[in-house]
C-alpha cells in the first residue's frame, strides 16, 4: 500500500513537471518558411530551432506566464507573453526584416568603391598597385575605370567631360590642396600620395553626398589604414631611386615612417626620351603616420608629410628653331592632418579633424622668375545619430582658409588673396527595408572673398531586385569656386555651377560585377575670359555646356582560372562655352569614346601575377587656326597597351617590372600652334607628344618582419 | 504520512536544487555538445548554435556558450553554399567572439575560434581575400599561441594557415608540417592533464591527426 502510494507521488511529482507542448510555425513577413530561427522560452533551457519549413515544436515544464522568443539573424527578435495552462499552445510567428546595412541596398549611382569590408565594390586596395598602366599610382587605377578619360599628357582625373579641377579628393573627409605634383605643361604628373597609406577609396563620378562640395564633376575620397598589420620595416629599390618605410604597432597604437628619393637622371640616360631635359625629375619625400585606438570603438589618428622636388626642361616652341624656352620647376609642399573619431551615446557618433595643405611653386620661366604659394586649411566637424537600424542622420560644419600668393620674384611684384568659406550640411538615409533606400541632403556655403551664400540640394533613392541587381537614381547641385589664376585677378568672382542626374544598375554576383550607368550633366557659370591662356582678360562666368552619356563596367574573376579581368567602355558627349571660347565646343579633355581592359593572371609555378592593359580612345579634339572655327580638328586615336611582371620569389620579396605602351605608339594628345601665320601664310603647328615611347619600371620590394610571410601587398 | 510529505519535499528540494544548480548548465551543455558532435550539414549545426545561445542567455557569466555558438557557426559557414551565405555565418561567429572577449575578456581559445571564422571568410574567395587576410589570420593564431603556447588548436588551426600559404608561393610544407605535429604533442599533454571544466574545448585531434598524414 505503502509503496502504491509512493509510486503514485512520483507519478503526482512527474506531473508536477509536466510537459507542455508549444508549437506553430515562423515565416517572414513576406510569407516565406524561416528555418533555423531560435524558438525558446525566456529564462529557461527550453527551446528548439525550425525545421525548413518553419515549424517548430518543443516541451517546456514551465508553467503560467511566460516569454516566448523568436530570434533569427537578419530578422528582428520578437517577444510573445504567452500562459501556459493544461494543453499545448499553437502559435504562428511573423519576423520582420531587419536592416542589415552590410548587405542592404547601397546607393551605387555615380560611385565606386574601392574597400574589403563592403559589398558594392568595384576594385579591391589591392588592385590599384597592381594594375599595369597605373605605375603604383592611385589615380592611374581610377583611370581604367567607367566615366574617366585618359589624358596622357596631363596625368590627372577628367571625369565625364569635367576638367582635372572638377575632381576634388578627401583624405579621411579632409580636403587635399595640390594633390598632384606640380609639372611642366604637357607633362603627366602623378598623386603626392602612396596607395599604401589608404585601406580603401570612394570614387564618385557624380551625385555625390552633400558631405563634399568644391568639386563640379567628381570626388574621390581616400580613407587611411587605421593600425597596420604587424611591424615591419619595407625596403624598395627601384630604377628610380628607392625608400625605406618602418611600422612599428602595438597593443593600441602604431607609428609608420618613410622616406623616399628618386632621380630619374640614370634611367633617362639610359633610354632615350623624346623630351628635352636639363635636368631629370628629381626629389625626395618624408612622411610620418600614426594611430591611437580609443576606448569604445574610438580612433585618433595624425598624417603628416614633406616633399620637395624638381626639374628642368627645354620646351619647343612651334615654327621657333632651337631647343626652345627653359622651364625650370622646383616645388615644396607639406600637407599635415589630424582626426579623430568618437563613439557616443544613444547612437551617437563624432568625427572631427583638420588639415593643412601648402604647396610652393618656383617657376624658372625663361630668366623670368615666378612664385606661386597655395594654403589651405580645412577644419571639418560631423555628427552622425543612428535614430535606428532604418533612418540615421549625418551633419557637420566646416571651415575652408585658402590663401593664393603669386610674386614676380625680379620685379618684387606680388599680389595675394585670401577667403574663407564656410559651410554646414544635413544629409539623411532612410532605409524602407533592405530592397528600398532614400538619401537626401543639402549643402550650404558662403565665401567671404565673393560674399556669396549658396545651398546645394542632393537626392539620391536606390532599390535592390530579387536577383541581387540594384537600380540607383542620384540627383545634385554642385558648386566650385573658380581656379585661383582666376580669382586673383577677379575677386568677384562667384561659384561655377553643375547639376547631375544619374541612373545606375549594379549587380556583384558570385565573383562577376556589372555596371551600367547613364548620365546628364549641365555646366553653367563657367569661367570665360578673352585673350591668351596666360594672360587672360575680362574674365567672367558666362559659359555653360553640357556632358551626357553613358559608361559600362564588367569585372570578372571566375569564367577564366587564376585570371581576374575587367573591361570599361564610357561614352561622352560634351560641349560646353569656357575659357576663350566663343561657342560651346568639344573640350580637349573629353574625347567621345573611351574604352579599357585591364586583366591579371596568376601563374603558380612561376610564382609570378602577370597583368595587362589596355587603354584607348578616338582622339582629342584641338583648335587648328588654319581651319574654321574652334575645335575643329581630332588626333588620331590614343592607344596604350601597358605589361606587368610580379615575381615573389620568395613571400617577403616581390619584384615588379613594368612597362607602359609597349607597342609603342606614337599618341599625340593635340597640337600646339604659334601666334602667327609663317611666310606660307600657315600658322605653325607641332603635336603634343609622350615624353618617351615607354616607360620602364623596376622595382624590388623587400619586407623585414619577424612574420616571414609578410610582403608589402599585405599592408594594403 | 510524514514519511511522504518528507518525500515529496524532498522531492520539491529536488526539482529547485536542479534549476539553481551548476549542473543543470553542465547537463545542458554536455548534451549540446553531444549534438554537435553528431550534427552534419549546416542547418544541424546552425540548430545547434542556437541550442547553446539558448545556454548563453541563461549564464551570463559563462564564455563557454558563446565559444561554442561561434564554433557551431563556424562550421555552418563551412557547409553552406553561397558567398553570402557563409559570410553571414562567418561573420556572426566573429560578432561573438568579438562580444565574448569584451564581456570575459580574451583567451587563448576565443582568440583562436576568431581565427578559425576569420579563415572560414578568406576561405570563401581566397584569390582576393588571401592578400590582405591572410596576415590577420596568422597574427590571430599567435596572439592565441601568446596566450597559451600549448593551445593545441591554435597551433593546428596556424600550421593550417600555413601549409595554404606555403603552397600559394609554391614552397615545401615543412614548417607547416612541423606545427602539425607540435600540435600532435600538444593534444597529447592536453589530454593527460586533468581539467577540471568538464566543458572546455578539446576538440582538433583529428585535423591534427589528418594533416600530419598528408605530412608523409
Amino acid at each position: 500500500m505503502k509503496n502504491i502510494l509512493i509510486i503514485l507521488l512520483i507519478i503526482a511529482g512527474i506531473r508536477v513537471e509536466a510537459q507542455n507542448l508549444v508549437e506553430g510555425f515562423v515565416t517572414s513577413t513576406k510569407g516565406d518558411s524561416l528555418p533555423g530561427v531560435n524558438v525558446y522560452l525566456k529564462n529557461t533551457y527550453d527551446g528548439t530551432s525550425t525545421k525548413v519549413n518553419g515549424y517548430f515544436s518543443f516541451k517546456t515544464s514551465a508553467t503560467g506566464n511566460q516569454t516566448l522568443v523568436a530570434q533569427s539573424v537578419g530578422f528582428k527578435k520578437r517577444e510573445f507573453p504567452v500562459v501556459f495552462n493544461d494543453g499545448p499552445i499553437e502559435i504562428d510567428i511573423e519576423l520582420k526584416e531587419a536592416i542589415d546595412q552590410l548587405n542592404a541596398v547601397t546607393i551605387t549611382a555615380g560611385a565606386m568603391e574601392a574597400s574589403d569590408a563592403k559589398k558594392a565594390v568595384v576594385l579591391k586596395p589591392l588592385d590599384i598597385v597592381t594594375t599595369p598602366s597605373a605605375m603604383g599610382d592611385i589615380i592611374g587605377a581610377f583611370q581604367t575605370l567607367p566615366g574617366t578619360s585618359t589624358v596622357g599628357n596631363d596625368g590627372r582625373l577628367f571625369v565625364r567631360g569635367g576638367d582635372a579641377s572638377e575632381t576634388a579628393i578627401f583624405i579621411d573627409g579632409l580636403q587635399v590642396g595640390n594633390a598632384f605634383g606640380t609639372t611642366a605643361s604637357n607633362v603627366p604628373t602623378r598623386t603626392r600620395f602612396s596607395p599604401n597609406l589608404f585601406k580603401g577609396s570612394f570614387f564618385s563620378t557624380g551625385g555625390y553626398s552633400a558631405e563634399y562640395g568644391q568639386a563640379l564633376s567628381s570626388a574621390l575620397a581616400l580613407n587611411t589604414v587605421d593600425i597596420p598589420l604587424r611591424s615591419q620595416g619595407d625596403i624598395s629599390i627601384m630604377s628610380l631611386g628607392g625608400g625605406y618605410t618602418q611600422t612599428l604597432v602595438g597593443k593600441n597604437n602604431s607609428i609608420t615612417a618613410s622616406a623616399n628619393y628618386f632621380d630619374l637622371s640614370p634611367y633617362q640616360s639610359l633610354i632615350k626620351q623624346d623630351f628635352d631635359w636639363e635636368r631629370s625629375p628629381y626629389g625626395w619625400d618624408a612622411s610620418l603616420a600614426a594611430s591611437q585606438k580609443l576606448s569604445n570603438g574610438g580612433m585618433l589618428k595624425a598624417y603628416f608629410q614633406k616633399e620637395s622636388n624638381g626639374l628642368k626642361l627645354w620646351q619647343k616652341q612651334p615654327g621657333e628653331a632651337g631647343r626652345g624656352t627653359l622651364i625650370g620647376i622646383k616645388n615644396k609642399y607639406t600637407y599635415a592632418q589630424s582626426n579623430i573619431k568618437l563613439i557616443g551615446k544613444n547612437g551617437w557618433s563624432y568625427t572631427g579633424g583638420a588639415s593643412y595643405s601648402d604647396n610652393l611653386d618656383q617657376f624658372d620661366l625663361d630668366s623670368q622668375m615666378v612664385s606661386q604659394q597655395n594654403r589651405l586649411i580645412h577644419l571639418k566637424g560631423v555628427a552622425i545619430k543612428d535614430f535606428s537600424d532604418a533612418i540615421s542622420l549625418k551633419t557637420g560644419v566646416e571651415s575652408t582658409w585658402s590663401s593664393y600668393q603669386e610674386t614676380l620674384v625680379n620685379e618684387g611684384l606680388s599680389r595675394d588673396f585670401l577667403d574663407q568659406r564656410y559651410n554646414v550640411f544635413l544629409e539623411s538615409d532612410y532605409y524602407l527595408s533592405n530592397q528600398l533606400i532614400f538619401r537626401g541632403g543639402v549643402r550650404s556655403g558662403y565665401s567671404v572673398l565673393n560674399d556669396e551664400f549658396w545651398i546645394d540640394p542632393r537626392a539620391s533613392v536606390s532599390y535592390k531586385f530579387e536577383h541581387e541587381g540594384q537600380m540607383s537614381f542620384a540627383y545634385g547641385t554642385f558648386s566650385q569656386l573658380p581656379l585661383e589664376r582666376f580669382r586673383i585677378l577677379n575677386n568677384n568672382l562667384g561659384n561655377t555651377e553643375a547639376e547631375h542626374f544619374i541612373l545606375n544598375y549594379f549587380i556583384s554576383k558570385s565573383g562577376r560585377t556589372f555596371r551600367a550607368e547613364a548620365f546628364h550633366k549641365s555646366y553653367d557659370n563657367l569661367v570665360t575670359f578673352n585673350g591668351y591662356n596666360q594672360a587672360p582678360e575680362d574674365i567672367s562666368l558666362s559659359g555653360q555646356g553640357y556632358a551626357k552619356g553613358m559608361d559600362f563596367f564588367y569585372r570578372d574573376r571566375k569564367s577564366i582560372k587564376e585570371t581576374d579581368f575587367w573591361i570599361t567602355y564610357s561614352f561622352v558627349d560634351s560641349k560646353r562655352k569656357f575659357d576663350s571660347f566663343e561657342s560651346q565646343v568639344q573640350p580637349s579633355f573629353a574625347p567621345r569614346h573611351n574604352a579599357s581592359v585591364v586583366a591579371k593572371h596568376y601563374v603558380s609555378f612561376l610564382q609570378s601575377q602577370l597583368g595587362m592593359s589596355f587603354s584607348v580612345n578616338d582622339g582629342y579634339t584641338y583648335t587648328n587656326p588654319n581651319l574654321p572655327g574652334e575645335q575643329n580638328a581630332k588626333t588620331k586615336s590614343f592607344q596604350d597597351m601597358s605589361i606587368s611582371w610580379s615575381y615573389l620569389p620568395k613571400p617577403n620579396l616581390i619584384i615588379h617590372l613594368a612597362c607602359s605602351n609597349v607597342l609603342g605608339r606614337d599618341n599625340i594628345f593635340g597640337y600646339q600652334y604659334g601666334q602667327e601665320a609663317n611666310e606660307s601664310g600657315l600658322v605653325p603647328g607641332m603635336p603634343v607628344v609622350q615624353g618617351a615611347p615607354r616607360f620602364l619600371f623596376l622595382g624590388i620590394f623587400l619586407t623585414l618582419s619577424s612574420d616571414k610571410s609578410a610582403n608589402q601587398l599585405n599592408n594594403l | 504520512m510524514k514519511k511522504y510529505t518528507f518525500i515529496i519535499a524532498l522531492y520539491f528540494i529536488g526539482i529547485v536544487n536542479l534549476m539553481a544548480n551548476d549542473s543543470a548548465y553542465v547537463e545542458a551543455m554536455k548534451s549540446q555538445l553531444e549534438k554537435f558532435e553528431a550534427a552534419k550539414s549546416a542547418e544541424d549545426f546552425q540548430a545547434v548554435a542556437n541550442g547553446f545561445s539558448r545556454i548563453g542567455e541563461m549564464n551570463a557569466t559563462e564564455w563557454l556558450p558563446m565559444y561554442y555558438t561561434a564554433f557551431s557557426l563556424t562550421k555552418a559557414g563551412f557547409r553552406t553554399e553561397g558567398v553570402k551565405e557563409k559570410d553571414a555565418f562567418f561573420k556572426q561567429a566573429q560578432d561573438l567572439i568579438d562580444k565574448a572577449v569584451n564581456q570575459h575578456g580574451e583567451n587563448s581559445e576565443l582568440v583562436a575560434m576568431k581565427g578559425y571564422a576569420l579563415m572560414g571568410e578568406l576561405s570563401v574567395d581566397p584569390g582576393s581575400r588571401g592578400q590582405h587576410m591572410s596576415g590577420l589570420v596568422m597574427n590571430t593564431y599567435r596572439k592565441a599561441l601568446s596566450y597559451d603556447p600549448e593551445n593545441p588548436r591554435a597551433m593546428i588551426l596556424m600550421a593550417q594557415m600555413e601549409y595554404g600559404t606555403a603552397k600559394f608561393f609554391g614552397q615545401g610544407p615543412e614548417k607547416a608540417c612541423g606545427m602539425a605535429k607540435k600540435s600532435l604533442q600538444l593534444f597529447e599533454l592536453e589530454a593527460s592533464t586533468v581539467n577540471d571544466n568538464p566543458l572546455a574545448p578539446k576538440w582538433g585531434k583529428d585535423m591534427a591527426e589528418k594533416m600530419s598524414q598528408q605530412c608523409q
